[in-house]
């Protein structure tokens, strides 16, 4: 009757891949809440976003400005990849063999693309929480790659918030409970000021 | 999860012996041992149904031979034998298979006019051997339900007469949507191969028709030839099992014969899919494949083919398997060797050229493409199935000016 982990693994092999939520820093920057889908220990640990989507995955397109090793035992990297609106806080450990050998390679300035997990976490009670992006990979990219990432952020965020106005989507009311205070527009001028600074 | 479908299947088990099952409380016992247990729906269904009968008072209906001696044998058709029924058939031997036991004697399926179902004859029940093809009196052997699916179990109890009954009895295949659980007849087209996920296993892919998909599974065993993609096919007599909610149809057991012509399928409509690839699988870049004619499968790095064995004398091949994410949906992605020389501007020689020469080998092509795809804008057209995209062309996104001012109208326009 019992069912070992195994099994429980093997459940989930028809699972659907997450997509990754296409997010500017300053949006994701403000995410505070953190949960889980499915009482499993397996289960995966989503984000909510603002603007009221779910993501346990994001893609973002910006530039590496400084990376660090770190640890001993542990061996890490941190870096920062910065985008029209603010950073992401990226890191790879050593469970993320391939994306800590692809961030070894990197030489800072460079246009990089990152897939990742966010999580929220705090360094201390005291100190406020802060949103980390553990990568999955990150690669070299061009100017051009950034700017359609700017162009496809934009729509997806506009189309958040758009969809947050009309009360639409699964997670629309959990968002406005949980973030009461702030207020959609800040992310549509977010949009328009990352859109204005792609040279036309 | 919604329990109410396996409370209804459970309540309509019992139903059938005159038995009242509250189907509110099976649907709170199911849930309790899924949702608070791990378990497996099908083994809680398992689980809840043996409660139930024990709290009736009645042999469970797994048991083969001694258990249900009250029950009176019944001269039935295969429509109407149901698990824990004690039956007398007439039905004709339509296909035999391995049996996967030393204690079996023979396995197969037999089938009358109105249905066909999965049998067994046990070693020990001495029963003489049933030819395919034939016609047979069946009497007393036990109906159970194993995995879910319904099986006759030959034993020591049953008499077995052959018929002279020549019928040829041709099953009226249905469509993909119709399929259940049990024996299953479909007309249907090949339309995906997908690697072999064992040594045993001889192919595996998708079949679809007008009304859907299924997955397909053919076992090796002697006789048995693969299907080739784009062939319609009448499937008589497969085995179609549940796994997670899907269906798929097990085809070893299945009489495979090639149609003329063509059927319509879904979504076998061109699909278009704009977004980034956020990740390129192993496997990718150039790979080795098996030379035996009509096999084509990806060889492992020791030239090895999971059918024919070590093959040196492989072909070359290039390849991407990766995932496309538009930040809605992801869609698996599979891009064949044109469309990758194409997007990567590297051609099959020159990727041979760097696996053989370079020391990192075929890593390195794998390596140079992995750095030019990664997290690119990409736009790939191809047929779209199962939530995979076999690629038929794939071109770099570029920067759209108009897109631009669209979109800053969009975000200025409101605030």
């Amino acid at each position: 009757m019992s069912m070992n982990a195994r099994d429980m693994g093997k459940k989930e092999t028809t699972y659907e891949r997450e997509p990754a939520r296409r997010v500017f820093s300053a949006e994701l920057r403000e995410c505070r809440y953190q949960f889980k889908e499915g009482d499993d220990e397996k289960s995966p640990t989503f984000v909510l976003l603002p603007s009221g989507e779910r993501s346990n995955r994001v893609f973002c397109v910006g530039t590496l400005t400084e990376k660090q090793r770190q640890g001993d035992q542990n061996l890490f990297y941190r870096g920062r990849v910065v985008d029209p609106t603010g950073t992401f806080f990226v890191m790879a450990g050593s469970y993320q063999p391939e994306a800590m050998q692809q961030i070894a390679k990197i030489e800072t300035p460079a246009f990089v693309a990152v897939v990742g997990k966010p999580s929220v976490y705090q360094k201390d009670p005291a100190s406020s929480p802060l949103v980390s992006v553990r990568i999955e990979s990150i690669n070299v990219v061009d100017r051009e790659t950034r700017d359609l990432w700017v162009l496809d952020t934009a729509q997806r965020t506009l189309d958040r918030i758009d969809a947050l106005a009309k009360g639409e989507g699964n997670y629309v009311a959990k968002a406005k409970e949980q973030y009461p205070t702030l207020d959609p527009a800040v992310f549509r001028k977010m949009a328009y000021e990352a859109l204005a600074q792609i040279k036309m | 999860m919604d329990y109410s479908d396996i409370a209804e299947r459970i309540s309509r088990k019992f139903s059938q012996k005159n038995l009242t099952v509250d189907k509110a409380k099976t649907e709170t016992r199911l849930r309790r041992l899924v949702d608070e247990f791990g378990i497996l729906p099908s083994e809680a269904e398992r689980s809840v149904t043996r409660d139930l009968e024990k709290e009736f008072n009645i042999s469970p209906s797994s048991t083969t031979g001694g258990g249900g001696t009250g029950n009176a044998t019944e001269s039935k058709k295969i429509a109407d034998a149901l698990p824990g029924d004690w039956v007398t058939l007439e039905a004709k031997v339509v296909s035999l298979s391995t049996p996967l036991s030393p204690t079996i004697a023979q396995s197969g399926i037999i089938a009358d006019e109105t249905g066909a179902i999965r049998f067994i004859a046990w070693a020990k029940s001495n029963a003489p051997a049933m030819t395919e093809g034939s016609w047979y009196q069946i009497e007393s052997a036990v109906v159970d339900d194993y995995k879910g699916i319904p099986g006759i179990k030959i034993h020591s109890g049953t008499r077995i007469k052959e018929l002279d009954t020549t019928d040829p009895l041709i099953p009226v295949p249905v469509q993909i949507a119709d399929l259940r659980i049990g024996v299953g007849s479909v007309r249907a087209k090949m339309v995906q191969e997908w690697e072999p996920t064992h040594d045993r296993m001889l192919q595996q892919g998708l079949l679809a028709d007008e009304t859907g998909t299924i997955k397909f599974v053919l076992w090796k065993e002697p006789g048995k030839e693969r299907l080739v993609v784009g062939s319609v096919y009448s499937l008589f007599y497969g085995l179609v099992d549940e796994y997670n909610g899907k269906l798929s149809i097990n085809l070893t057991t299945a009489t495979v014969m090639q149609e003329e012509g063509d059927i319509p399928t879904v979504s076998g409509g061109e699909a278009a899919i704009r977004g980034a690839i956020v990740h390129i699988a192993p496997g990718s870049g150039i790979i080795k494949r098996c030379p035996v004619e009509g096999c084509n499968r990806a060889l492992s790095r020791q030239n090895y083919c999971p059918i024919h064995e070590i093959q040196p004398k492989f072909i070359y091949d290039l390849r991407i398997k990766g995932w496309l994410d538009d930040g809605e949906k992801t869609t698996n992605l599979l891009l064949p060797r044109d469309v990758v020389e194409a997007l990567t501007g590297m051609t099959l020689d020159q990727a041979q050229e760097i696996a053989e020469n370079n020391p990192l080998g075929m890593d390195e092509v794998f390596l140079r493409m992995r750095d030019k795809l990664l997290g690119r804008y990409v736009l790939c057209r191809g047929r779209e199935i199962e939530n995979r995209l076999l690629v038929n062309s794939c071109e770099w996104v570029t920067f759209d000016s108009g897109e631009h001012a669209a979109l800053l109208n969009r975000a200025g326009g409101v605030s």
